[in-house]
This record gives structure tokens, sequence and C-alpha cells, in this order.
């Protein structure tokens, strides 16, 4: 069906894709140890919960999420826990490969809390590179009515084949934990978004569509430009939506997910498997068989890439993710994880140093590009101004960083990396600002958890006071009047701002996944404690009102 | 940030805007038609005009750099000192002397654009300036424009030199149509004023031919995707669109559009002059209000103006209005609501 909606810009950057969808998807060697960060998320880093010489088997916990944004993280290999440091947990693997999974469940007739429970418990996170805990963002839909799930199987950066080889290989599975989520979050119809330059994928979706239910589902295949796979340009182009500035696709009523992570959803659903590996794209130049590999997470790069031919001699430099948006990684020794969807181990034909940047002369191509419709010419001005005032009027925040301006600016200006380092300038100001406002609520959160506490020894020596009060079977002395409404309306209070900090946190925390966000789980650990208090407090009055009446 | 440029990229079929410093070099490639033209028409003077320029463009750029203590070498490669001598050069009477294609130049380069913070930087165009002042205050050289190839092959160097005499050159110079037309008289009818041959045989074909040869690099220009179509196409059309509303209003007084179209600068203005990006209005509806205003002061000025042709003037005084035009021409980005009328501050 011919769409005529679309976003403004866009580029054509070399596809690339063909060095590595050619060949067959397969399985990674079983990595003799791994490696793995506590920080493989958006949110707080987890917090290791074995400690050295345990044995692991594969999916075992090894750290649990901690605050409200973060995830849990399992073993991948099976072995010894040989090293758990403040950042990391390494694991000697045993070479058995023995699991450990949860009991499967049938989606389509358990509950949704149970479901969402499952998704927290596998360590879940967005897949396509920002890896936002899946579980929250299933939950940020109680605030929001959700009427399409989009599936972004746009993929539109230049070299990555892992959504492509997914598909190819998984289309039910994908399609099925697209249902999931759509009984999650009470979608009405599902919406496959594809480029066209995947035509494998496009015909395995074909013949899955038929057996996915009960949610109908839309495939949607899009002309190939980049940004396309951009969540708000994929939700244009679909369904002629516009995203809000500073909003989030549920604003309009919409939640995005990429294939790969509905696949891990089923998987974590269907056969109790925690998120342990992923599917990797190895391009690039300098290796000699690229392609997708399955990867347990944790799993050294430098091997992974030596598995594969890499020529050391040619290396030039390694990305991880895209040419357009990933980053190049200082060392090979460091893991795959949750978040590295592609490693590209360029030659430095493949990818030459920009040439020297000569001065801006407004001849306005990036404008042509922006997918946002913003002016980077004006932004790039007054970003080497640090004229912060200018750059905020110019929208600054809505700069997506696809760096279409950067690939086509004729003098060679990195101004994505001049976009970044306002806005984190400009971040960190607000943090500044921000920091007087923290330690109030640093010292509210103090307060608020010595009033539990004393609640809590309100309680305690209530009970004892009862316990003695029976035996003896003397009426309650007690004549002061319990005000019960109030506290119930106290109570509510208490649940309502836990309530409303939980989604504040949850947004800041969709929106821009890199944010430091301690005083927002601060806020939300005080809100916590004035709620149990208040429960607390309910409770004592409860009781205490009906040993009034009982006698 | 992004590995890819699309200059160093070889494996896509899209065409990729060329580097800024090739970029300027198209431009120049993109005037020779144009100058090949007038030459042949006018003479070798535009040729020793324009070398002559561009060398005054090149010297001056690098003595100011080196006061300046900036890096010589990447500027000049940018060529953009050269391509504005290519510009000056080719906007002046072919008997130009070499001391009047030096003042231009060091208004153009050292003024308009050094003084500025150089590439990227100036406010105006430097070429128009360097034009905009020679007409101000030389205004006897700079109607020196030779009937078509009346300026000797001999004659050259003593034109380079400026030693040409002035009794001489007056006898020579003849008047370009767009000052004939325009001293022809109230009384005069344009029909009236035709019939007199008001030119030396074969002056209107010429430039004509000229305005022709600009066009053809100015479709170069475009193909190329040098520059966008929005100045030129905003330019030339509210030019026409003005000066057919004109000569509807009276055709025997008013220049007919075609007339504004094929002589004087308007062509060669429209593709190379209102082009220059860093002057220019930034984004894209801005550049198309700034091409309109261009060719709107085009035909006012040259009918009730004082000077018969005014595109370097029309140009500067737009210039003026950019920075106004860059604040309230900038587009709604996606996602942010429409801003609610008349509200202060919702603007950038």
């Amino acid at each position: 069906m011919p769409r005529s909606y679309d976003f403004p810009g866009g580029i054509h950057p070399p596809e690339r894709k063909q060095r590595s969808n050619r060949s067959p998807l397969s399985e990674a060697p079983l990595p003799p140890r791994v490696t793995l960060p506590l920080q493989q998320h958006s949110g707080q880093a987890a917090a290791p919960c074995v400690s050295a010489g345990e044995a692991v088997k594969v999916g075992s916990l090894i750290a649990k999420r901690e605050g409200m944004i973060s995830s849990h993280l399992h073993a991948s290999i099976s072995g010894t826990v040989s090293e758990v440091s403040a950042t990391q947990i390494t694991i000697e693997g045993d070479g058995q490969d023995t699991w450990q999974r949860l009991p499967s469940l049938d989606w389509r007739v358990a509950d949704t809390a149970v479901l969402v429970e499952r998704l927290n418990e596998s360590g879940i996170v967005g897949l396509g590179g920002a890896g936002f805990p899946t579980h929250i963002k299933a939950r940020v839909v109680e605030q929001h009515a959700i009427h399409t799930l989009v599936i972004n199987a746009a993929e539109c950066e230049p070299y990555i084949t892992a959504d492509d080889l997914t598909l190819r290989l998984y289309a039910n599975e994908v399609l099925q934990g697209a249902q999931i989520i759509a009984k999650l979050c009470g979608a009405q119809q599902i919406v496959i978004g594809i480029e066209d330059n995947k035509p494998d994928a496009i015909t395995a979706l074909q013949h899955a569509l038929p057996d996915s239910q009960p949610v109908p589902v839309e495939l949607s295949v899009i002309s190939t430009r980049y940004p396309s796979g951009g969540e708000r340009q994929l939700i244009k182009k679909l369904l002629d939506l516009n995203v809000p500035s500073g909003g989030l696709p549920a604003d309009v009523g919409v939640l995005c997910h990429n294939p790969g992570t509905l696949l891990a959803i089923l998987q974590a659903v269907r056969d109790g498997q925690p998120l342990v590996s992923r599917i990797v794209t190895l391009t690039g130049e300098s290796i000699n068989q690229p392609g997708n590999r399955w990867v347990r997470l944790g799993t050294s790069i430098r091997e992974l890439l030596e598995q594969v031919g890499l020529n050391i001699a040619e290396l030039h430099q390694v990305i991880q993710g895209g040419p357009m948006m990933g980053t190049p990684l200082p060392t090979l020794d460091t893991p795959v994880t949750k978040l590295t969807n592609c490693l590209i181990a360029a030659t430095r034909e493949e990818f030459p140093p920009a040439p020297a940047e000569s001065p801006c002369i407004r001849c306005g191509e990036c404008e042509s590009v922006c997918p946002v419709a913003l002016l980077p010419q004006q932004l790039h001005w007054y970003a080497r101004a640090e004229d912060d005032a200018k750059i905020e009027r110019y929208h600054l925040f809505d700069c997506i960083e696809c760096g279409a301006c950067s690939y086509v600016c004729p003098s060679h200006i990195p101004l994505v990396v001049d976009y970044r380092e306002a806005k984190s300038r400009i971040r960190l100001q607000r943090i500044e600002a921000t920091k007087a406002e923290h330690a109030k609520h640093r010292f509210e959160h103090r307060q608020a958890r010595l009033a539990r506490e004393e609640a809590e020894k309100q309680a305690r020596r209530q009970a004892r006071q009862a316990q003695q009060r029976r035996p003896s079977n003397t009426a309650s002395p007690s004549s002061e009047q319990v005000d019960l409404r109030g506290l119930r309306i106290a109570h509510a209070a208490a649940k309502a701002s836990v309530k409303k900090a939980e989604k504040t946190l949850a947004r800041i925390a969709q929106e821009d996944p890199k944010q430091p966000l301690d005083d927002l789980e601060m806020q939300l650990a005080t809100a916590q404690e004035n709620l149990k208090a208040a429960e607390l407090q309910l409770a004592q009055a409860r009781e205490q009102h009906s040993s009034e009446k009982s006698p | 940030m992004s590995m890819m440029h699309a200059s160093d990229v070889n494996d896509t079929a899209t065409t990729a805007v060329p580097p800024t410093a090739s970029l300027m070099r198209w431009v120049i490639v993109a005037t020779l038609p144009g100058i090949a033209t007038m030459s042949y028409f006018f003479g070798l003077g535009v040729i020793s005009n324009v070398l002559l320029a561009a060398a005054f463009g090149v010297a001056l750029e690098s003595a100011v750099l080196r006061l300046r203590m900036r890096p010589i070498g990447v500027a000049l490669n940018d060529s953009s000192a050269l391509l504005t001598g290519v510009l000056l050069g080719a906007s002046l009477p072919p008997a130009s002397p070499w001391w009047l294609i030096g003042v231009g130049m060091f208004a153009a380069i050292v003024v308009a654009k050094q003084l500025y913070g150089g590439l990227g930087h100036n406010p105006f165009n430097p070429a128009m300036v360097g034009y905009a002042l020679l007409l101000v205050s030389f205004p006897a050289y700079m109607t020196l424009w030779a009937p078509p190839q009346e300026l000797l092959h001999n004659g050259l160097w003593a034109q380079i030199a400026g030693t040409l005499p002035t009794a001489q050159l007056d006898s020579w110079s003849g008047a370009t149509p767009l000052d004939a037309f325009k001293h022809k008289g109230d009384t005069l009818l344009a029909s009236e004023f035709w019939a007199t041959n008001p030119l030396p045989d074969g002056t209107l074909s010429a430039w004509r031919w000229v305005a022709l040869a600009w066009l053809a690099g100015g479709v170069l220009l475009l193909a190329k995707r040098i520059i966008s179509w929005h100045i030129p196409v905003a330019m030339l059309g509210s030019a026409l669109l003005l000066a057919t509303l004109f000569y509807l209003s009276d055709p025997s007084h008013f220049a007919s559009p075609l007339f504004h179209l094929l002589t004087g600068a308007t062509l060669f203005g429209a593709f190379f002059i209102a082009t220059d990006p860093v002057s220019a209005a930034t984004s894209r509806r801005g550049k198309l209000i700034y091409g309109a205003g261009i060719g709107a002061l085009v035909i006012i000025i040259r009918t009730f103006g004082g000077y018969p042709d005014a595109v370097a003037f029309a140009v500067l005084l737009m210039n003026l209005c950019v920075p106004l035009l860059d604040i309230y021409s900038v587009p709604r980005p996606t996602g942010q609501p429409k801003a609610a009328s008349g509200k202060p501050g919702e603007r950038p």
C-alpha cells in the first residue's frame, strides 16, 4: 500500500549490507570465559548477588536490578564465578553448558502481571541499541492508552543486518512476541515497518502473517532511506502521527519494539530462557567471514572477531553499532553486551578519516537532510559560540543525533559532535542548578525514612501491647480518637505520589537513556518510604479501631 | 558520530555535494561560458580583468591571513578569494585599469571579508561590496562599456596598466542597453526610442548572448547541486513578475520583462551573486524571501532609482535583511507544537 505521509530530509548512504546478509545465521562457539558488565541497559547498574567461587548455570541470576530503571543480569555460560568487581562479573566456563530455565508460560492464558514479571525476571531490554528495560516499557503503558504496536524492522543504518536475519529465520517467533506485547499494552493493531531492501525478510513475514493472531498485523514496506528506523520518523511514515517534542511514542498511543527484542520476549515467556545471548552482525572489510552470529553476552569482542577471520594488519578501527550513530571501540578487550547489535571491523579505506574541517558557508545541505526539520547550520553557529539560550530556542534538544547533517556537510564539520557537546554542557548546567534541589530531596528522604522507622517502632510496640493485653483480657484503655479517615487519605496520597514518581522516572529514562537518574530515584524512594509509613500507620489505626470496637 | 562522509563514499549512486573547496572551483568553472562570451563580444579586457582581480584576491587574502596569523594554505585552498576575484572581474567594464580592480578587490577581500572574520563570517557579498564601492566612487570608469569589439588588442596592455588616455576611452565607450533606455527621456516613447537605433550595431544581441551564457553556467551549477533552486527561481520570478506588471501598466515607458531579463546582470546576479550562501538567508523559506526581495529591488531601482543596473545594490540591501529573515523563517521542527500567533518568545 503506498503511503503518502513522510518525514522530511533523509539521506541514502551506501548500504553495504550484502557483506553480512548472505551467509546463514550461525552460533558462535561457546566462550571459555565471559565478562558481564553490570551496566548493560539504561538506568542504574545492576547489583551483584553472587560472590567469587560460586557455581552458576546458564540463566542463573548473578545481578539484580537496582532502582526502578534497571535490569537483571544472568550468567551466559555455566561455570564458576571468578571475579566480582564494582563494574563487572567474570565467569570461567566449565564447557558443559548446563541450563537453568524458568517454567514455561502460555502467554495466551497467563495473567498480564505474570508476563510483565517474567520480562523483569528475564532481564530483557530493548536490543535495538538503547537498552531500555522492557518490563518498564510495558508498564509505561499503564499511563497511556496504546492503540498500535510498531515493529521497527526498518534497520536503516548501513552494514547492520541483525534484524534482517532475525526476521528471515524467526518471523513466526517475532510475531508471537509482538502478540505478547500487544496483549500487555492492549494494542488493537500491529504494524511492521520494514525497508524495501530486505526482500527475504519481507517474504518470511508474509508467510508468517496468516498464523499471527489474535491482534491483526499489517506489513508495511517502506522505501529505503536513512533514518527511517528512527522511532519518530517511522511512526510519522507508517501512521502519520507526530510524536510531540520531548514526548514519547506512547503520547500518541504507539509503542515501538525491535524484532530482536520481540524474539527475546517470546523466548523468555515460552522457553523460560533469560536474555543470555543475542544476534550480532559481524562485518567490515577486515574480516573474512562476515555474517550474523548468536553470541553469548560477555564474549570478548577480540575472540569473537578472531573466530571470523580478523585481519589485524588491515584493521583500522572497530565500530560498535552502525557507521552513522555507532561509536569506535577504544579497545577490543571488551565484551559483547545486550546493546551490541553490530561490530564493524573496518579498514582505513572503508572509513577514511574526514578531511580537515573548513568554515561553514551556510550552504544549507544539512537543513535539507535533517529528518526533524531543524536548522543544523544555525545550531552549529550557536553551539560553537556557546550561546545556550539561542541554541535551545533553535530546538537543539529535538535533534535525534542521526548524523545525516555531518554526512552531507561539504565543509566536513562534525556537526553531531558539536550538538552532543552542547547538549551535555547544557545538561550539566541544569544538573548544577538542580543540585540544591537534590540536597533537599535527600533531606526529605531522610525525614521519610525516620518517619517510617518511627511508624515501625510504633507498630511493634502496639503488637507487643496487644499480646500482653490478650492474656489478661482487659479492655483497651486507649481512648484517643483515631483519625482513620485522615490516615486513609494520607495513604492514598502517598500511593499516588509513588505512582507519579515512577511515571516521571520512566518517562525521563526512556526519553534520554544517558541521563543520570539518581535524583529521580531518590524522589521515588522518598515517596515509597512515605507510603510504607502511611501503610503502617493506617494498619495500626485500623487494628486499634477494631480492638476498640470488639470488646 | 558519523563515520561516513558523503564526499568519501564512492559506492553509492546518489550524487553528493562536493566539498567546499571544490564547490568554489565548480562555481569558477561555471563562470567560464559567461566570461568567454563576454570577451568574445567586448574584447580581451574582460579576461585581463578577471585574471587581475583573481590575482589581487589571492594576494590580498594571503596578506591579511598573515597579518591575522592564520594558516594561509588552508584558506587559499578553499578558492573563495579566487572566486570573489573572478566574480568582481567579470562585473567590471572591459577597459578598467589595474588600480580600479585593486581598489575593488581591497574592499571585497580585506574590508568585506577578512575584517569580518574570513570565509563564512562576512555579512555582505564581498564581490558586490567591491563593485558598489567602485560604482559610487569612480562612476566615470564604471560606465566605460566599450561597444562590441571596439577595444583593440594592441590597446590591451595600456588598458591593464591604466595608461589609456581617458579621452580615448570616452570615444570608445558606449552605453549599455539598460543605461540607454534609462536615459531616453520621458517624452520619448519606447517604440520611438528603439526606432532611433540608439545603440551601436550588435550591442543588444551581444548582451543577450552574454546573459544566455551566464544562464548556461547557472544551469550547470543547479545540475551539479552546487546551488539550490530557491534563490535564482525566487529572484527571477519576482523580477519578471514586477517587470511584467510595470510593462502591462504602460508598455511605452517601461521596459519589457524580457529586456530586463536579458540585458544587464539579471541572470549573472541570479545564479552567481545572490546565491552566495554565506551572505544569503540560510533556511529554505528564508532563501525564497531573500531571492524575491532581490528580484523586486532590481526592477524597482532600475525603473525608479538612479542606477541603470541594480543587482549589486539589491543584493547588498537584502544582505542587510538576512539577520531578520533568519529569525523569522525558521521552520517548525517535527513534533514541535504550532506557535501561537503573536506570542512573543515562541520564535527563536
